[in-house]
């Protein structure tokens, strides 16, 4: 098993993740991969879902929302707009916000901005709360 | 002689300053606390962004991106980072040498500034170059935000073709003791060599969804993080530089007390000989 790949997760609050891992799960823009070792170099948009990774048959679980993905020679990079790990989340906070961005779709006066922004906050909201309904 | 009530005044009054900046080093050092701790988580990001950015730019097609290309022109932007309080030893007075210095080396360039904090405006209003946005009180409550305001408009600046470069001259945080002034040239964003093993060949991406697109968004995202890293790196500094001017201040006043508390025993001393002979030598009169 010397075949790893070195995972890193950053936000710009924090350097989450630094490890060497066998496996890495990531939701990207346009579905959900796998990275193993030797991946080709790719690079692409994330959205907000559940990234994790397996080390030594363990497997942990971040919830992470927007940013990108980096492959290079084995590195993985994250860069995340924000990020944390699953048994860090507060639930009634997340409760909340997924409250607050459904009350915010429903208004019909919004811009197409203020539209995606408040989409965004419930895709983060949903993704946060999901992880936590399913363990 | 020395006046015995006018040295005690002054004891007072270096003792009095002593107490104001010995609160200010404490202040200062508190504060040095939370900035030192958020640049030190941001660093991270902001050094895998460059790398990201760097693999990327070394395989892509720089006629990709407005932020990529590389023009002929002369016109230079400096987004300048200074404070906007006073009392922290050279920290502003470097910056502005280093600014001063850059505009004279490159006089036949077309300058011009954007100046960030009270301190830098102050000066550079005065001299005969253009200042373009002044971001004074950034100080209190700067954010990400506010730090992608500022990176759009270096962007949009950019792209428009109003200047041809942009540099961003601010103080980088080494140690609490120690600030280092640095230019770091932002925009055309210059990739680093990728070196190129013989027997390999770079490989391109595969992009998801395509590459102009995580092009545009990395970039503008990059101008961001690299702006809010030059502030925080700042903000750690200045609190940073005004902690051990003031620890000097301190130590100075303790040593000005101690040199005036001398003179003045020494004073008390001969005014109290003084007095002393003209006793004796009033007594031997009498008795003589």
């Amino acid at each position: 098993m010397s075949q790893k790949l070195i995972l890193s997760v950053v936000t710009p609050e924090k350097l989450l993740v630094s490890e060497e891992v066998d496996q890495v799960n990531v939701p990207g823009s346009e579905g959900d991969m796998a990275i193993l070792y030797d991946h080709t170099p790719i690079l692409t948009n994330l959205r907000s879902g559940q990234l994790s990774y397996e080390k030594e048959g363990e497997t942990i679980t971040l919830v992470v929302s927007g940013g990108y993905l980096e492959v290079t020679d084995n590195r993985v990079t994250v860069l995340a707009e924000t990020g944390e790990f699953l048994h860090e989340i507060d639930r009634e906070r997340a409760e909340r916000a997924h409250a607050n961005a459904e009350k915010q779709l429903n208004q019909t006066d919004l811009s197409e901005e203020e539209f995606i922004k408040a989409q965004k906050k419930l895709f983060r909201a949903v993704a946060r709360l999901e992880n936590l309904n399913n363990n | 002689m020395p006046n015995l009530k006018d040295i005690k005044r002054r004891i007072q009054s270096v003792k009095n300053t002593q107490q104001i900046t010995k609160a200010m080093k404490l202040v200062a050092a508190s504060k040095l606390r939370k900035a030192q701790l958020a640049i030190l988580e941001a660093r991270p990001y902001a050094i895998k962004m460059m790398d990201v950015l760097n693999h990327l730019a070394a395989r892509c097609n720089h006629d990709l991106h407005p932020l990529l290309d590389v023009r002929e022109g002369d016109r230079t932007l400096l987004l300048i980072i200074t404070s906007d309080k006073g009392l922290c030893g050279g920290f502003n007075g470097s910056i502005i040498r280093k600014t001063a210095q850059y505009l004279k080396d490159n006089a036949q360039n077309e300058n011009s500034l954007i100046v960030a904090g009270k301190k830098g405006n102050d000066i550079f209003r005065n001299r005969p170059v253009e200042i373009r946005q002044d971001i004074i009180g950034w100080t209190k409550g700067f954010d990400y935000l506010k730090a992608k305001e500022t990176g759009e408009n270096l962007a949009t600046l950019f792209a428009e073709k109003k200047v041809d470069r942009v540099f961003m001259i601010y103080n980088e945080f080494k140690s609490v003791m120690q600030q280092e002034v640095v230019v770091e040239q932002l925009l055309p964003v210059i990739p680093e060599k990728v070196e190129k093993k013989d027997d390999t060949f770079v490989v391109d991406y595969i992009y998801e969804p395509d590459e102009e697109t995580i092009l545009d968004q990395l970039l503008k995202r990059y101008m961001t993080v690299e702006v809010y890293r030059a502030f925080l790196e700042s903000s750690a500094s200045e609190h940073g530089a005004r902690m051990t001017a003031m620890d000097n201040a301190t130590r100075n006043a303790g040593e000005m007390i101690g040199d005036l508390t001398l003179t003045y025993n020494q004073a008390r001393q001969a005014y109290i000989t003084k007095e002393l002979i003209e006793i004796v030598n009033g007594a031997e009169a009498l008795k003589g």
